[in-house]
């Protein structure tokens, strides 16, 4: 997994692998049926390969802020770069509703390639019919179609369901190979100069776009490149982000836990918020709040844990016939966490208008009423179990961190009221129903035995998640400060952190998760342990792959990755650890 | 027939379409406002964008009762009951062809097919009969459009 890179254009994300093998991609959208999957059917899920015919070796990088990929094969006969991009739409010319592009120059000597495209439409339901428009190789299935375009590429061959060629590129010479695809409207067939002007084109809108972002700390590659990695997740039409860019990567090789990522969770929304206007994206920002307001608005006052970037909330389960990422079956598609009850999302929610709030001044008044009922909604849910911000498969407890959140939901709840940005007729409702929180959590949610905040009332299994109530401003000053020291011992190992100890209704275990990570790292600059959260944030930026991209886990004992990739959450996390830390070492140096 | 008439059926068949919808929206069927989206047109404030969307809808509801009642005068009939048919084939075209077609291609603030990054549009793209603003949506815009045509045309039937 960690072979992978991703590019993006906003609507829809590819996973090109270092060999040059495009081996996921929906189309048209992020979360629409993959018509490249060989991430998880490698025999049949489809892909574009483009290689050198001799043996190779790969260097790569991201056009320094783009999303634009380059890929150098160097091999004994000479080299060649390959460049990766899903265009950006321009207004100069007629163009297709994607596009892949890929731009192949020769840099040495003389190499001979081979490319190949095989689509898999609808997850391989759909049969493809292959035929020729204009002399251009054209794959259709239903209401979809796409069509190869190659430049100095060599002839492309129809066959068996697969569109191929094979080329010599000498030094200084160029090819291109353009995919433009369509739905529910007839194909464009671009020009070549179209392409290159677009190609280019599209290194300079991101690189436009990343200009004068805001951080300028010790960790500015890592978090340019994660903001990047958040923009090519956000859903341009709306501004909803995506949770990850794939469905059922692995969170154990041969395990169970393979989910559908490819939808918004309210749990990241607070994270997301954040760091769009720490670093300088207001326009994001403004539409990811207005996003998460119009799709709660169906279930309000409930709030759903994920909702599609469509902005609906059904989701269903269903496993498709594939193998899976290294035979990890099965293959889902939609998620069922959708129907569990989370409580910590109303904290998150409300922190998040919150942030909006202070950001822009004032709230709209339908958002303002709507607050005061969710905060109504908390007064009387708050003492519920849930499944919690891990959406356990097994029977709902009362999670710590979602009573947590539950405190946060009122308490800026409350804060909202004073400041007059929403109506205070209920604020000793909220007050009292804080406290009453407080006490539960003080009385069945700390362990002296433990002497840490435990997963659930009356237990003893801990759980890395209390460290955002935390983050969020929850806790007694002593008692986080034994609790990030309880869970530094059990739940770490070197850089790794657990999500939770104890079970969760699901066979099998998992890997480290890196977001866990980040706000431990956080937690330890927030409570003056400086040099413990840079040493650890040194560690985690390290953990990225030669592309800067993290998934949601790693295996502590192989490094490799585990989870969807690349996995928001986790890039979150370094955002907001990097300006944690960043602003807690300027603070010590003043 | 007459175009006072047709003028007044307008605006009540309007007044009854948008407490309809916003009935609706009240009771989470539906995540549609037509005035929010016509006034984004013209404004990003989201207050003024309402309160001039709701004007425009007005004025809408008014030339499209005008086109009804041309129609009427061409075929010499109306009635309640034509009105609705007609607010049928409205409702229709309007899920259709004008607010999933014809509005994110001119609404500058809205997500259309070819919206990417960097850039962001503000209002999600409405989708085929609307139904990405909540599976009800269709049934409750249809709906709305044959009450506004049965009251334009009722209206219209109505004696001098």
């Amino acid at each position: 997994m960690r072979e992978y890179a991703v590019i993006g254009d906003g609507r829809t994300a590819a996973l090109v692998a270092r060999d040059g093998s495009v081996d996921w991609l929906g189309l048209p959208d992020l979360d629409s049926p993959a018509v490249f999957g060989a991430l998880l059917d490698a025999p049949g899920g489809g892909g574009f390969r483009l290689e050198p015919v001799v043996p190779y070796r790969t260097e790569r990088r991201y056009l320094p802020g783009t999303n634009v990929l380059e890929t150098t094969f160097l091999t004994h006969t000479g080299s060649v770069r390959v460049t990766d991009a899903l265009t950006l739409h321009d207004d100069t010319a007629l163009t297709p509703m994607r596009e892949l592009l890929r731009r192949v120059d020769g840099l040495s000597g003389s190499v001979p390639l081979r490319w190949s495209v095989k689509p898999c439409f609808a997850y391989g339901t759909h049969r493809t019919r292959l035929a020729r428009r204009a002399g251009v190789p054209v794959a259709t299935a239903g209401s979809s179609a796409l069509a190869v375009c190659a430049w100095d590429a060599g002839e492309p061959e129809c066959h068996g369901g697969v569109i191929s060629g094979r080329f010599e590129l000498p030094q200084g010479r160029r090819a291109m190979i353009a995919m433009p695809f369509a739905e529910q409207e007839p194909l464009v067939l671009p020009a070549r100069r179209e392409c290159e002007a677009r190609l280019d084109g599209t290194s300079a809108a991101w690189r436009s776009w990343v200009e004068g972002r805001l951080y300028t700390g010790r960790w500015h590659q890592a978090v340019m490149r994660s903001l990047l990695v958040l923009k090519l997740l956000v859903h341009a039409p709306s501004g909803a982000i995506a949770a990850a860019a794939t469905t059922s990567l692995p969170e154990e090789i041969g395990g169970e836990r393979n989910w559908d990522y490819r939808f918004s969770w309210v749990r990241d929304s607070a994270f997301t918020l954040a760091a769009f206007l720490r670093l300088g994206c207001p326009a994001e920002a403004h539409a990811y709040f207005w996003w998460l307001m119009h799709a709660s608005q169906l279930t309000h006052p409930d709030l759903k844990v994920l909702y599609r970037l469509d902005g609906g909330h059904r989701t269903p389960e269903r496993t498709l016939p594939w193998e899976g990422y290294r035979r990890s079956g099965p293959v889902r598609i939609g998620n069922a966490a959708a129907g569990q009850a989370q409580l910590d999302i109303y904290g998150e929610l409300v922190q998040t208008a919150w942030l909006y709030a202070q950001a822009a001044g004032r709230l709209d008044a339908d958002v303002a009423r709507r607050l005061v009922e969710l905060a109504d909604l908390v007064c009387t849910r708050w003492r519920q179990p849930d499944s919690g911000i891990w959406e356990v498969r097994s029977t709902p407890r009362h999670f710590t961190q979602s009573k947590m959140m539950c405190w946060v939901a009122l308490d800026r709840a409350a804060d909202l009221a004073r400041r007059g940005l929403i109506p205070d007729q209920h604020v000793d409702r909220w007050h009292a129903a804080r406290d009453e929180i407080t006490a539960f959590i003080e009385t069945r949610c700390f362990s002296s035995a433990r002497d840490s905040y435990v997963r659930a009332a009356d237990g003893e299994d801990l759980d890395a998640a209390v460290l955002l109530g935390h983050l969020y401003g929850y806790g007694d000053e002593r008692r986080i400060r034994s609790t990030i020291t309880t869970l530094a011992r059990y739940l770490r190992h070197g850089p790794y952190v657990d999500r939770y100890s104890g079970e969760d209704g699901l066979a099998g275990g998992e890997g480290a998760f890196l977001a866990c990570s980040f706000w431990l790292a956080e937690s330890l600059a927030r409570t003056g342990r400086l040099p413990e959260a840079i040493e650890l944030m040194d560690e985690l930026v390290g953990l990225a792959n030669d592309v800067g991209l993290y998934s949601e886990e790693i295996d502590p004992a192989t490094g490799d990755f585990l989870g969807n990739l690349p996995q928001g959450l986790s890039h979150l996390a370094l955002i907001s650890a990097a300006g944690a830390i960043t602003g807690a070492s300027k603070d010590a140096s003043r | 027939m007459s175009a006072w008439s047709a003028a007044a059926g307008a605006f009540v068949g309007t007044l009854a379409l948008t407490t309809a919808l916003r009935a609706a929206s009240e009771l989470s069927l539906t995540r549609m406002d037509l005035p929010f989206l016509l006034g984004t047109v013209v404004t990003i404030n989201r207050i003024r964008a309402k309160a001039i969307g709701y004007l425009m809808h007005f004025l809408n509801g008014q030339i499209f009762g005008f086109v009804y009642f041309a129609v009427f005068l061409a075929i010499d009939h109306s009635g309640w009951w034509l009105g609705a048919l007609f607010g049928l084939a409205h409702g229709l075209f309007a899920g259709t062809a004008l607010v999933n077609i014809l509005l994110p291609l001119v609404h500058p603030r809205m997500g259309s097919p070819l919206t990417s990054a960097p850039d962001v549009a503000l209002l999600e793209p409405p989708g085929f009969l609307m139904r990405n603003y909540g599976p009800g949506t269709p049934v409750v815009t249809v709906l709305a459009h044959v009450g506004f045509g049965a009251i334009v045309g009722g209206f219209t039937a109505l004696p001098a």
